[in-house]
C-alpha cells in the first residue's frame, strides 16, 4: 500500500537544545528526514540518540529550538507515528499474547474508551503476517525469541498504520544474522508502504547497507550526509572519541 | 450454612466482603503488571497514618484515610515521574513515615487502641447498614474506571513510552490508578485489615497468572479466586471462631498454592 506523501519533511529540527537537571543531553540540534527516507542516526552510548527520538514523539519537550513532524509540532501532529523501543519488559510468566501486543497499535488510533473490535484483529493478524509470524498470534510473547519480538513489536507499530516509524536501538541483543534479517524487514517496509523510518543503533556493519542517510550524534550533530559518507572511519572515530559525560542517551 | 447465611450482619459483610474481593482482584491484574506490589504493601500501611488523623481530628477515620492515602500515592507518582528517585524508593521513605506518624498519633488517644485492631486485622463481620452504600459505590466506581481504561492501563503496563507516543493521556492515568488502588485499599481494611491488604491487590491476579492462559483468563480465574476467598475465609471464620480477614488472606493464599500446583499440570 502506497500512502501519498504530505510535503513537509518528515521530521524537522532546528537549533534543539534539551538539558536534564542542568546537563546538556542535546545541543543546537538541527536535521531533517524527508518523507519515505531511511535515515540512521548513529552516536556512541549517552551521545543523546534517544533524547532526540523523544524530541520528536513530544515525550521531551526541547529548551529552546523548534520540532516539526509532517510540519507539525510533535503534540499536533496529523499523521500517526509509530515507536519501537529496544525491547518491552513483561513480568515473568503474565499470559499476554502476541496478538495481545500487536493489537495494542491500534489503541492510539481508536482513542481512549473504545475497544478493539474485528476489524482490529483482522489488522493485527494482517500486520503479524508481513512480519512473518502469522502463526504465532496465540503463542505468549514471552516464549518467543528476541528477533521475534522485535518483529512483534515492527507489527505493532504498523498496526497503527504509520507514516513515521522511530526505532530505538532495535536490534540490541540480537545476533548478527537476526538483525540482518531485522532490518531487511524494515528496509522492504519501508519501499512498500512508503514508511519514512529514524533508527537510532549502533549496528554500523549493518545499517550502511540499508540506510539512505546517516546523522552522526554525540550530543552535538558531528555529520550528516549518505550513509556511506558518514561511516567513514575518520568521522566516526571522531564522533565515538568524543568524552561522554552525562547519563541521558 | 443456611444459618450462617441468615444473619443480616452475615449478608452485609458476604455482599460488601464480595464486591471488594472483585475490585482488589481486578486492581491486581494492574498491580502485578506494572510491578506495584510495594507501592500496594506502603499505602496499605501509610492509611494506618491517615485513619490516626480521622481519630485525632475527629473525623471519620475511613475518610480521613482515603484523603490522606490518596494524597500519598499522588506524592509517590509525582516523585516517580520527575524520575530522580524511584517510586520503590520513594515509597520506602513515605510508607515507615506514614506509619510512624499513625503510631505517634494513636498514642495521643489512648482509648482508641482496642478499635485500632479493627483496621489494622479487619472485620468484615462488624459492617454497619449505614457503610454498605459507600463501600458498593466505591467499588462500583472503581470497577467502572478499570473497565472503561482497561485497554489503555494495560497497553501502559506493557509500554508506557509507546502509550505515550499513541497520544494516549499516560500521566492522567497513572495518577488515576494510583488514586482506585489508594482508595480501594483503605475500602479493603474494612475486609481484611491494614495489614493484610496489601495481599488482596497482589494474591488474586497471581493465581491468574498461575492458571490463565490468556489475559482474559487470568482475569476470570483471580476474580473467582478472590470470590471463593471472599465467601470460603468468611464460613471458616463463623465456623471456626477466627478472624475474618486472616481467614480469607489464608484462603487465597491456599488457592494460589493450589494454582501453582496445578497450574504446572496444564
Amino acid at each position: 500500500m502506497n500512502v501519498p506523501l504530505p510535503s513537509p519533511p518528515a521530521i524537522r529540527l532546528d537549533r534543539v537544545d534539551v538539558a536534564f537537571q542542568g546537563r546538556p543531553a542535546l545541543e543546537d540540534v538541527s536535521f531533517e528526514v524527508s518523507a519515505g527516507s531511511f535515515v540512521a542516526l548513529l552516536g556512541p552510548n549517552g551521545a543523546g540518540k534517544s533524547t532526540c527520538l523523544k524530541v520528536i514523539l513530544g515525550l521531551v519537550r526541547p529548551d529552546a529550538g523548534t520540532v516539526a513532524v509532517f510540519g507539525s509540532p510533535p503534540a499536533r501532529r496529523e499523521y500517526p507515528v509509530a515507536y519501537v523501543p529496544q525491547r518491552i519488559v513483561i513480568p515473568r510468566g503474565f499470559p499476554i499474547t502476541v496478538l495481545d501486543v500487536v493489537i495494542m497499535g491500534r489503541f492510539g488510533v481508536l482513542g481512549v474508551g473504545r475497544r478493539p473490535g474485528a476489524p482490529d484483529r483482522e489488522q493485527a493478524l494482517a500486520a503479524l503476517s508481513v512480519v512473518g509470524l502469522g502463526d504465532l498470534a496465540r503463542r505468549r510473547f514471552q516464549d518467543l525469541s528476541g528477533g521475534q519480538q522485535q518483529r512483534v513489536l515492527i507489527a505493532r507499530a504498523l498496526c497503527g498504520d504509520p507514516l513515521l516509524l522511530l526505532l530505538d536501538e532495535p536490534t540490541a541483543g540480537l545476533d548478527s544474522g537476526a538483525r540482518a534479517r531485522f532490518y531487511a524487514l524494515v528496509c522492504d517496509l519501508q519501499h512498500q508502504k512508503g514508511l519514512t523510518v529514524l533508527c537510532a543503533t549502533h549496528d554500523l556493519d549493518v545499517v550502511g547497507d540499508h540506510a539512505d542517510r546517516a546523522i552522526l550524534l554525540n550530543r552535538t550533530i558531528r555529520a550528516a550526509g549518505p550513509a556511506g559518507e558518514v561511516m567513514d572511519a575518520a568521522t566516526l572515530n571522531q564522533a565515538y572519541a568524543f568524552p561522554v559525560d552525562h547519563a541521558h542517551g | 450454612m443456611v444459618e450462617f447465611l441468615s444473619f443480616a450482619f452475615v449478608q452485609r459483610a458476604l455482599l460488601t466482603g464480595i464486591l471488594l474481593g472483585v475490585t482488589c482482584a481486578v486492581l491486581a491484574f494492574f498491580v502485578v503488571l506494572r510491578r506495584m506490589a510495594f507501592v500496594g504493601v506502603g499505602l496499605s500501611h501509610a492509611a494506618l497514618g491517615g485513619v490516626a488523623i480521622g481519630v485525632v481530628a475527629g473525623v471519620s477515620p475511613l475518610l480521613s484515610a482515603a484523603i490522606f492515602t490518596t494524597g500519598v500515592a499522588w506524592v509517590i507518582g509525582w516523585i516517580g515521574g520527575r524520575g530522580e528517585v524511584s517510586e520503590d524508593t520513594a515509597m520506602g521513605v513515605f510508607f515507615p513515615a506514614a506509619m510512624a506518624l499513625g503510631v505517634v498519633l494513636i498514642s495521643l488517644s489512648p482509648g482508641y487502641r482496642q478499635d485500632l485492631m479493627g483496621y489494622l486485622f479487619g472485620n468484615i463481620l462488624s459492617v454497619q447498614p449505614g457503610e454498605v452504600p459507600t463501600l458498593v459505590a466505591l467499588c462500583g466506581v472503581a470497577l467502572v474506571l478499570l473497565g472503561y481504561f482497561f485497554k489503555e492501563l494495560l497497553y501502559m503496563g506493557v509500554d508506557e513510552d509507546a502509550a505515550r507516543a499513541a497520544g494516549l493521556p499516560v500521566e492522567p492515568l497513572r495518577y488515576l490508578l494510583l488514586t482506585v488502588l489508594a482508595v480501594t485499599i483503605v475500602a479493603a481494611m474494612r475486609l481484611v485489615g491494614i495489614v493484610l491488604v496489601s495481599a488482596f491487590v497482589v494474591i488474586p491476579a497471581a493465581t491468574g497468572q498461575a492458571l490463565g492462559r490468556s489475559l482474559r483468563a487470568m482475569m476470570v480465574v483471580g476474580v473467582v479466586s478472590a470470590l471463593i476467598s471472599v465467601v470460603g475465609g468468611l464460613w471458616i471464620s463463623w465456623s471456626w471462631d477466627l478472624p475474618s480477614g486472616a481467614a480469607i488472606v489464608l484462603v487465597s493464599a491456599g488457592l494460589f498454592f493450589v494454582s501453582l500446583l496445578v497450574g504446572r499440570r496444564i
